[in-house]
C-alpha cells in the first residue's frame, strides 16, 4: 500500500487563498450551527434503569466559513454531539439549529466524514464518491463528472475503478473526504476522520485538508483526541469535559493561515497546545 | 493425491473379492457404457434433474425475499422462528412419506421433498447475511440523505449477497441430497431407479458409476454457483 500524496501534490492546482474580503461578500455572515442549552442521555439495557447523561446544557454557535474542533477526554461525548448535528441521533432538550432551522434529520446542507471511512466495499473509488450525489437522484452522468472533480482534488486521480480494499487507510479516508465534499454542503462534520490512520499520514492528510479548505472553505466542526491536530487546524477549539458533557472552554487559535508544518513549531502554536493540555490533564482520569 | 487414491482404490477392490466393490476400471467402464453404450444415464439424470431444478429453484424464490425481510423485520422475524426453528431441528427423510401420500408418486412429491430439503438453508443465510450489514454503513447512507429504498438496494443487500451465497450453495448440495433421497427410499425414478436397478441385478460397477456421475454433477453445479457468485460479488473474494 502507498500513499500517492508525492505525486497528487504537484498536479493540484496552487491553493487561492480566499483573501477576507471575498469571503466576506460571499458570506451572509450569519451563524450556520447554532447549540442553545442542549442535552442528551442514553439509556441503558433494557435490564438497568441507569441513563448515561452524555451532554448536559450545550451551547455553541459555530459561525461560517469557521473551522471548529472539539476536544475533551473520551467520553466527553464530542462524537455524540457531532451526531446530533448531522441529525444521526434525537436529542432530549434545546434547540439545535442549521442556517436557523432545527435539525429534524439528515440534510444536504450536511455532509459527514467518518473514522471508519464508512465505504461501501463492493463500490468503486468513482461509485463511492458519487454516493451521496447518487442518493440526491442526480443523473449517472452529472454525478460521475463531479466525482472525477472531486477525486482530483483529493489527489486519487486515477484511482477512480479501486475498490477500498485496494487502497491504503490514508486513501480511504481521502474517498470518505470527497465524498462528503462532492455533495457540496455548507457543514463539513468530521468524526476522527484521521483517528484510524498512522502518525506519517495522518499529517499528510492534516495538511491536504488544509490546502483543500483553503479554497473551499466549508464551515467544519471537527472531532479530534489530538491536541495538535485541535490547534494546527481550528479558528477555535472547543475543550468539553466529561460526564455530563458540557463545554469547559473555548480557546481561540489566532493563528495566521494558510498552516502547516512550520506553524507547529511556532512558539505560539506550542504555547495554545501546552494550554490544552493544561486544562486536558485537570480533566482526565487514568 | 487423486491418482493415489484411484491407485488404492484399485489395488484394495482387487483384493477384496467382493462382489459388492467394484474396480476403478470396472466403474470407468460402466460409465463408458453408461453414457455411450446403453447410453441410460442420460435419461436418468434428465428425469431426476426435473425434480432439482424445480425444487431447488422454488426454494431460491421463497426463501431469498423471505430471508431479506426476515433480516430486516423484527416482526416478520417473530414470526416465521417457529417454523424455521422446525425445520432446522427435524430430520427431513421421514417427511418423505408424508409427501408421498399427500402428491403420490409424482413430480410434485419428489419437488417437495428437494424443497424441505434445500429451502431453510438458504433462508436462515439470507437473513443471517442483512443481519451481518455493517451498521456504519447504514448510518453513512442515513448522512448523506439515503431513502429507505436506496439503502436497501446500495447498502443492505449488496453486504447480504456473500452470505446469501453461501446459503444458495449449502442449499444446492441438500436440494442434491434429497433428490437422490427421495428416489431411493420411495419414487424409484432416474437416478435413484437406476441405482437400485444395478443393486438388484448385482452390478456394482454400474452403480459405482451412477454415484460418479450424481458427484460430477454436485461438484460442476457447486462450481457453476461460485462463478456466478464472483460474478455477481467479485469484491468478496
Amino acid at each position: 500500500m502507498t500513499d500517492v500524496t508525492a505525486a497528487s501534490t504537484e498536479t493540484q492546482p496552487p491553493a487561492p487563498w480566499p483573501d477576507d474580503a471575498s469571503l466576506a461578500a460571499a458570506s451572509h455572515g450569519g451563524p450556520m450551527i447554532e447549540l442553545r442549552g442542549v442535552s442528551k442521555e442514553f439509556l441503558g439495557d433494557r435490564s438497568s434503569t441507569t441513563t448515561t447523561h452524555a451532554l448536559d446544557n450545550i451551547s455553541l454557535t459555530v459561525n461560517e466559513h469557521e473551522f471548529i474542533t472539539v476536544i475533551g477526554p473520551s467520553g466527553c461525548g464530542k462524537t455524540t454531539l457531532l451526531r446530533i448535528v448531522a441529525g444521526l441521533i434525537p436529542y432530549d432538550s434545546g434547540q439545535v439549529l442549521v442556517k436557523g432551522k432545527p435539525v429534524t434529520g439528515p440534510g444536504p446542507d450536511r455532509a459527514v466524514v467518518f473514522q471508519s471511512f464508512a465505504l461501501l466495499p463492493w463500490a468503486t473509488v468513482l461509485e463511492n464518491v458519487a454516493f451521496g450525489l447518487e442518493t440526491r437522484g442526480i443523473p449517472r452522468a452529472e454525478r460521475e463528472e463531479q466525482a472525477r472533480v472531486l477525486i482530483k482534488t483529493v489527489g486519487l486521480a486515477g484511482f477512480e475503478s479501486r475498490l477500498p480494499r485496494h487502497l491504503s487507510g490514508g486513501m480511504q479516508q481521502r474517498v470518505g473526504l470527497a465524498r462528503a465534499l462532492a455533495v457540496n454542503p455548507d457543514i463539513l462534520l468530521m468524526d476522527e476522520p484521521f483517528g484510524a490512520i498512522d502518525e506519517q499520514t495522518r499529517r499528510i492528510m492534516q495538511e491536504e485538508l488544509l490546502r483543500i479548505w483553503g479554497y473551499r472553505r466549508k464551515t467544519v466542526l471537527f472531532v479530534t483526541h489530538s491536541m495538535e491536530e485541535a490547534v494546527l487546524l481550528a479558528d477555535r477549539v472547543i475543550l468539553m469535559s466529561p460526564r455530563p458533557g458540557r463545554v469547559h472552554e473555548i480557546i481561540d487559535v489566532p493563528l495566521p493561515r494558510p498552516r502547516g508544518r512550520e506553524t507547529e513549531r511556532t512558539r505560539e502554536f506550542t504555547d495554545i497546545k501546552e494550554l490544552l493540555w493544561d486544562k486536558l490533564r485537570v480533566m482526565q482520569t487514568v | 493425491m487423486l491418482v493415489a487414491f484411484l491407485t488404492f482404490w484399485e489395488v484394495a477392490a482387487r483384493l477384496a473379492h467382493n462382489i459388492g466393490i467394484a474396480t476403478f476400471s470396472d466403474t470407468m467402464v460402466a460409465a463408458w457404457d453408461l453414457m455411450f453404450g446403453n447410453g441410460r444415464i442420460w435419461e436418468a439424470m434428465l428425469n431426476s434433474n426435473a425434480a432439482l431444478v424445480l425444487g431447488f429453484a422454488i426454494s431460491a424464490v421463497t426463501a431469498v425475499p423471505l430471508g431479506l425481510a426476515a433480516g430486516r423485520s423484527r416482526i416478520l422475524d417473530r414470526a416465521l422462528s417457529p417454523y424455521t426453528a422446525i425445520l432446522l431441528a427435524i430430520p427431513v427423510a421421514p417427511l418423505v412419506p408424508i409427501a408421498i401420500t399427500a402428491f403420490g408418486l409424482s413430480l410434485a412429491a419428489r419437488v417437495s421433498i428437494v424443497i424441505l430439503f434445500a429451502v431453510i438453508f438458504i433462508y436462515v443465510n439470507t437473513r443471517a447475511g442483512v443481519r451481518s450489514v455493517d451498521r456504519r454503513l447504514v448510518e453513512m447512507a442515513h448522512a448523506f440523505g439515503a431513502s429507505e429504498r436506496t439503502i436497501w438496494t446500495k447498502v443492505v443487500i449488496p453486504s447480504a449477497v456473500p452470505a446469501m451465497f453461501a446459503g444458495l450453495r449449502i442449499g444446492l448440495g441438500r436440494a442434491l441430497t434429497g433428490m437422490v433421497a427421495v428416489e431411493l427410499l420411495l419414487v424409484a425414478t432416474g437416478v435413484g431407479k437406476l441405482l437400485l436397478e444395478y443393486r438388484d441385478r448385482l452390478q456394482p460397477a454400474y452403480v459405482f458409476a451412477t454415484v460418479l456421475f450424481v458427484i460430477a454433477e454436485a461438484l460442476l453445479l457447486l462450481e457453476l454457483a461460485r462463478f456466478i457468485e464472483r460474478k455477481v460479488a467479485p469484491w468478496n473474494d
